[in-house]
């Protein structure tokens, strides 16, 4: 495989990975499920390629692009924590408002959906 | 009759309460971008009905909530904080980074390039005048290069002393702007909106100066604390902090009359400076009390330029001291070409200068040997450039190369500021975007929501740890 198409290759994968970054900027459940289709399709094609990549060791340009996707990577993995964080903490949060802790001292798991909590 | 007047009035109720419900839209709509403000709703309940006892029932009124989610406004907060720091440090390593060239063309390392070809041009011809005038005034430029880096460098102290005292001066008027609309809560305004969009939006602007944590009670004030536990606001009380400049004590320091440190202290004087380490004011300590003294020194550290300075004016002095100005006899010994205040370890760059009573023709260029050379001085010299032996060395690198790892090093800080404040701007976004999802959103709806993310977040999470490798992979190959 030629410089170009090596070059292509990483930076199509990149535009998987800063699109699935775009997603995550308004991370509600919908746009997560795609975010998770589209790291998975960058994912196989990383995979795929990754044996003609040693064909082009030392090559700058190709590495340039790596480091690229590397970085656009590091973008997608920190918003997806940053999401996860907030919500997983509300989660939390919440089970404890509605249903107090359990016996361990964790919050206790949040109430299923269509139900309501009353307080007098 | 009077059941259908009944009906008429309850009709007109709830048509009015109705009109309520529009006005509070409205004023969400009117609202969407006031800083802090949430979205609120109107309270309805239903009123007692009984055809048979004429209660004609209808809607009512309660009260206004804002739909404000304390969670999500505290990871905006959290995000702000830390987009501070990251732009801080940008800011600021961007500045000190303009003060090295490591291009050759200007600065320390165009001095020495110059220097070392003067004293190559010198090997060649050791007798000429001309030559030993163009190494003294290359060694003149040299000096002054270093003296121009300190001085560029304490001027970057200064302005970040600046910066921090003016950062101190902000948090202490956003915290005293809290302290106003505490007292208005405290007075009884607890539940106007206009109110809590002011406090949030002013804890918001706080968390960008300041690593805080702003709770808010359930009177309706906001508490205010530094992430250590230091309070700076309770109820209607604030703590006002300040900055000095402070010469530490303990341990006793190593290197007396050396630049000052900058520390932050709480309302009744504690050492507050190791609990600021975020926000804006944590990057202003962090490049005022540690990096900038990795060049300059302070108490304990001699500073990496006057390091280079020093040990760059001793090897070229015991070289030339070495040899000899003429053969004699008797031998005539060479004299030391530069000065340094060698008192302060500290003021050596600031300091050093070439010997003003070294005239060109008092440059020694004999090495007595044996064998004796007539130019062995400026060829030990000129090595310097590319150094073999230890001694030539500094740290086991050539000046030059010394001089590109300092310059190096805020490079390398510039770019991770740079890479994070990026991330970290997306970050704030995000959690923005998350606060405007969840305002208004009923507990019900709220539980689905946590549940599908949930399961979106696992399934995500999953790719991340394979690309994780396969990125990192990419790159190791390509190598």
């Amino acid at each position: 495989m030629g410089t170009p198409a090596l070059v292509e290759r990483l930076m199509s994968a990149r535009q998987q990975l800063d699109f699935a970054c775009n997603l995550l900027a308004r991370p509600s459940p919908e746009a997560l499920e795609s975010c998770s289709s589209v790291l998975e399709a960058a994912g196989r094609q990383l995979a795929e390629w990754q044996p003609t990549f040693s064909q082009q060791a030392g090559n700058a340009a190709a590495l340039e692009q790596a480091w690229q996707l590397r970085r656009s990577f590091v973008r997608t993995s920190r918003l997806l924590q940053g999401a996860g964080d907030f919500h997983l903490n509300w989660l939390r949060l919440r089970g404890a408002i509605t249903g107090g802790y359990t016996k361990t001292g964790e919050s206790a798991p949040i109430m299923h959906g269509s139900r309501i909590s009353l307080r007098g | 009759m009077s059941n259908l007047l009944a009906s008429l009035t309850a009709a007109a109720n709830s048509l009015e309460t109705y009109g309520r419900v529009l006005e509070t839209a409205q004023n969400n709509v009117a609202n969407a971008s006031t800083p802090g403000f949430a979205r609120q709703s109107l309270l309805l309940y239903a009123l007692p009905f009984d055809p048979a006892g004429g209660v004609s029932g209808g809607v009512g009124a309660g009260k206004l909530v804002a739909m404000r989610n304390e969670h999500s406004e505290q990871a905006v907060r959290q995000q702000t904080t830390e987009l501070g720091y990251q732009q801080q440090m940008v800011d600021s390593l961007s500045a000190v980074q303009s003060q090295f060239d490591i291009s050759g063309n200007q600065g320390i390392p165009q001095a020495l390039n110059n220097l070392f070809q003067s004293l190559s041009a010198w090997g060649a011809t050791p007798s000429s005048q001309a030559a030993r005038g163009t190494v003294v005034q290359r060694a003149t430029d040299l000096a002054q290069s270093f003296q121009q880096a300190s001085s560029n460098l304490y001027s970057q102290a200064s302005d970040a002393e600046h910066q921090i005292s003016a950062t101190v001066d902000s948090v202490n008027q956003v915290v005293s702007q809290l302290q106003g609309y505490n007292r208005l809560a405290l007075g009884g305004t607890r539940n106007d909106s206009g109110l809590s969009a002011s406090m949030h939006a002013a804890a918001e602007q706080l968390a960008g100066m300041v690593d805080v944590t702003s709770t808010f009670q359930p009177d309706g004030t906001v508490s205010v604390t530094l992430n250590g536990g230091t309070p700076l606001l309770l109820g209607d009380r604030q703590y006002k902090i300040s900055a000095s400049l402070y010469q530490p004590q303990e341990p006793p320091p190593t290197n007396l009359n050396s630049p000052a440190l900058v520390r932050i202290q709480a309302s009744d004087g504690t050492d507050i400076t190791s609990q600021t380490t975020g926000a804006q004011l944590g990057a202003l300590l962090q490049v005022r009390n540690q990096l900038l003294p990795s060049y300059i020194g302070d108490a304990y550290q001699a500073g990496d330029l006057n390091v280079m300075a020093k040990q760059l004016a001793d090897r070229v002095n015991s070289v030339l001291t070495a040899g000899n100005i003429s053969d004699g006899p008797p031998p005539v010994p060479g004299v030391p070409l530069f000065t340094y205040d060698a008192a302060n370890a500290t003021n050596t760059a600031a300091s050093l200068a070439v010997d003003p009573s070294v005239t060109p023709d008092q440059l020694a260029a004999i090495t007595p040997g044996p064998p004796e050379l007539s130019n062995g001085v400026p060829l030990a010299l000129s090595a310097l450039a590319s150094p073999v032996q230890s001694a030539d060395k500094i740290n086991g690198l050539s000046y030059s190369e010394f001089y590109g790892q300092l310059a190096g090093r805020v490079g390398t800080a510039l770019n991770d500021a740079t890479s994070s404040k990026d991330v970290q701007q997306s970050l704030l976004s995000q959690a923005k975007d998350l606060r405007q999802q969840y305002q208004g959103v009923s507990l019900d709806e709220e539980a689905t929501i946590l549940m599908q993310f949930q399961r979106a977040y696992q399934a995500s999470s999953k790719f991340i740890t394979v690309l994780d490798q396969l990125t990192q992979a990419t790159i190791d190959i390509l190598q």
